[in-house]
């Protein structure tokens, strides 16, 4: 029986990194850039620019290229899953059939270029979170959403509750794996038979965890009302953001390398 | 026939940033129809020495057999494992989930694979020896007291039969009478036959009851043995983490006044001890 030990999708890596330090607004909206411009590119240049501009940030990053990948391990079943349907379901010229199962030319194409942006998409928004704490990401969203605090949209709660459930996220691990444990203890079979048979089987896991979350929930609640928390307005900031040159300059180049990229990309598959 | 531990090792994540070192060369032996107290500061290795004896954690180095059988991976030989040992974790309450407290107590002889007839005569035994009755067997558990539902998270483990029954930390965040009950329901159940592993930092509840105490120190058996044996050791090195009982240290100061009193827990034995020794 496997454990959930090894879940490191996006999860934060504290280096001391000149992608570390960026403000968390420049790197989310940077990082919006960056996904909108894969969505843009279709063909290999412009994936293989993409492919180089993401190397590069990932050795300013100082983390390794292993990790990175095994972070992404998750997905990438899904990946290939996408890739594979729109391998066989795509209709245009056949290169290669055998029964039912019909491989098109067009086919070829979209499979790579879906997985390939897939691919892209879950590695640019992975190394955000990598590189950047919850509370940072929480705090920045918090800030980009701010204007719209005038139309009532809850900025700040929302930014709360994601830092929480971030930080939720491994005790939550912690716990299924605890409850797992007890419930193969008292002979529980998990990993045999199909799906259904195994959803089935997951329910004495499923609703004990149910009830511990909600009961963590409401502790919580409890706790930080008890220490007077009444929402964002009036609260004291311990480390406000601070947006520097380097975050402009570092926006800037984002946003010219998008603009550059699918243009060129234009013109040479023109 | 028994639960053999010997030089055991637990890694948690070899090879990666987070590697732990929880157990590091445990040896200890665990009998049927004897209370085993494991002792030890938070952190020592205590529960993860638990889910060894049942299989749900593997050794990184050294062995452990049950009735002569080592156990190692692959499913049937650990699913035999598993039924011999009953593993009450902390906090057991939290693994309820069925909508009966019947149903919750046969769940794990439904997993083994018990005849109806036999779970529902095992179901109806734990239950009563946890003394929870017949009126509370279709009320769902989520309704119950705590304490009650902690008996009934043990009869659920009782039910599959198992020769030795590990519990971690069982008396945690019970009241004083819950926890009297509990001890006892174990003393029955050492009289039955069952092997009995008691995880706890608790020196008073150890001391008392235990046979034989195992005591851990960063994942080391630091100490092994009878009661008493344990005591003229606690007396004499501080070991982290664990409490002396007052009694004994009551005793150890009189011992050190020159009293020939023994080294005992039981204020009842001391007082007669001090009677006896002023008394020439
Ligand atoms: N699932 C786990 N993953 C990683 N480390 C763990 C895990 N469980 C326990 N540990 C570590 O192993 C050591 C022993 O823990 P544990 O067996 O829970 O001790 P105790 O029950 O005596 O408090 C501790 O340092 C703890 O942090
Ligand atoms: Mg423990």
């Amino acid at each position: 029986m496997k454990f959930l030990n090894n879940m490191t999708l996006g999860q934060y890596v504290p280096v001391d990194s000149s992608i570390h330090s960026l403000d968390p607004r420049c790197k989310i909206i940077a990082t919006i850039v960056c996904l909108t411009g894969v969505f843009l590119v279709s063909g290999p240049y412009g994936f293989l620019s993409w492919g180089l501009f993401f190397a590069l940030m990932v050795m300013l990053s100082r983390l390794s290229g292993g990790l990175i990948l095994s972070t992404s391990r998750p997905v990438w079943i899904l990946i290939a899953f996408t890739s594979i349907i729109h391998l066989f379901f795509t209709q245009g010229t056949p290169v290669f059939s055998w029964g039912i199962l019909k491989i098109t030319h067009e086919g070829l194409e979209m499979a790579a270029r879906m997985g390939l942006r897939l691919l892209m998409l879950v590695l640019f928004a992975g190394f955000l979170t990598l590189t950047t704490s919850p509370t940072e990401l929480a705090d920045g969203l918090e800030s980009l959403f701010s204007p719209l605090k005038r139309f009532g949209f809850p900025a700040h709660e929302l930014a709360m509750m994601m830092t929480i459930a971030l930080r939720f996220i491994p005790t939550l691990l912690n716990e299924t794996e605890r409850i797992m444990k007890a419930q193969i203890a008292r002979g529980a079979d998990l990993d045999r038979g199909g799906p259904l048979r195994r959803l089935r089987a997951f329910m004495p896991v499923l609703v004990p965890l149910f009830v511990i979350v909600f009961q963590r929930a409401d502790d919580l609640a409890t706790a930080m009302e008890a220490r007077n928390y009444t929402g964002g307005e009036g609260r004291t900031r311990m480390y406000p953001l601070r947006w520097s040159i380097a975050d402009t300059a570092t926006l800037m180049l984002t946003v010219l390398f998008a603009v550059a990229v699918t243009l060129l990309e234009k013109r040479l598959m023109a | 026939m028994s639960i053999a531990v010997r030089d055991l090792v637990h890694v948690y994540h070899p090879g990666t940033p987070l590697e732990t070192k929880a157990l590091d060369g445990v040896t200890f032996e665990a009998a049927k129809g004897i209370w085993v107290a494991v002792v030890g500061h938070t952190g020592s290795g205590k529960s993860t020495l638990a889910q060894h004896l049942n299989g749900l954690l593997l050794p990184s180095g050294g062995s452990v057999s049950i009735d002569g059988v080592t156990i190692r991976s692959g499913e049937d030989s650990l699913r035999v494992v598993r039924q011999k040992v009953g593993l009450v974790f902390q906090y057991p309450e939290q693994q309820l989930f069925e909508e009966t407290v019947f149903q919750e107590v046969a769940f794990g002889p439904k997993n083994w694979g018990f005849p109806p007839d036999e779970i529902k005569y095992e179901v109806e035994k734990s239950l009563s020896q946890v003394g929870i009755g017949p009126e509370f067997f279709g009320v769902n558990p989520f309704r119950l007291s705590g304490g009650q539902k902690r008996r009934v998270a043990i009869a659920s483990v009782l039910s599959s039969r198992p020769d030795y029954l590990v519990l971690d930390e069982p008396t945690a965040g019970l009241d004083s009478a819950g926890k009297r009950q509990l001890l006892a329901l174990l003393l029955d159940l050492k009289a039955l036959g069952k092997g009995i592993v008691h995880v706890t930092h608790d020196m008073d509840l150890a001391l008392g009851l235990a046979d034989i105490v195992l005591v851990l120190d960063e994942g080391k058996s630091l100490l092994w043995g009878p009661p008493e044996l344990i005591l003229g050791e606690l007396l004499e090195h501080d070991i982290r983490g664990l409490v002396i009982p007052p009694m004994v240290r009551f005793a150890g100061k009189l011992r050190d006044l020159g009293f020939e009193v023994p080294l005992t827990w039981d204020p009842v034995r001391l007082a007669d001890a001090i009677c006896r020794s002023r008394r020439p």
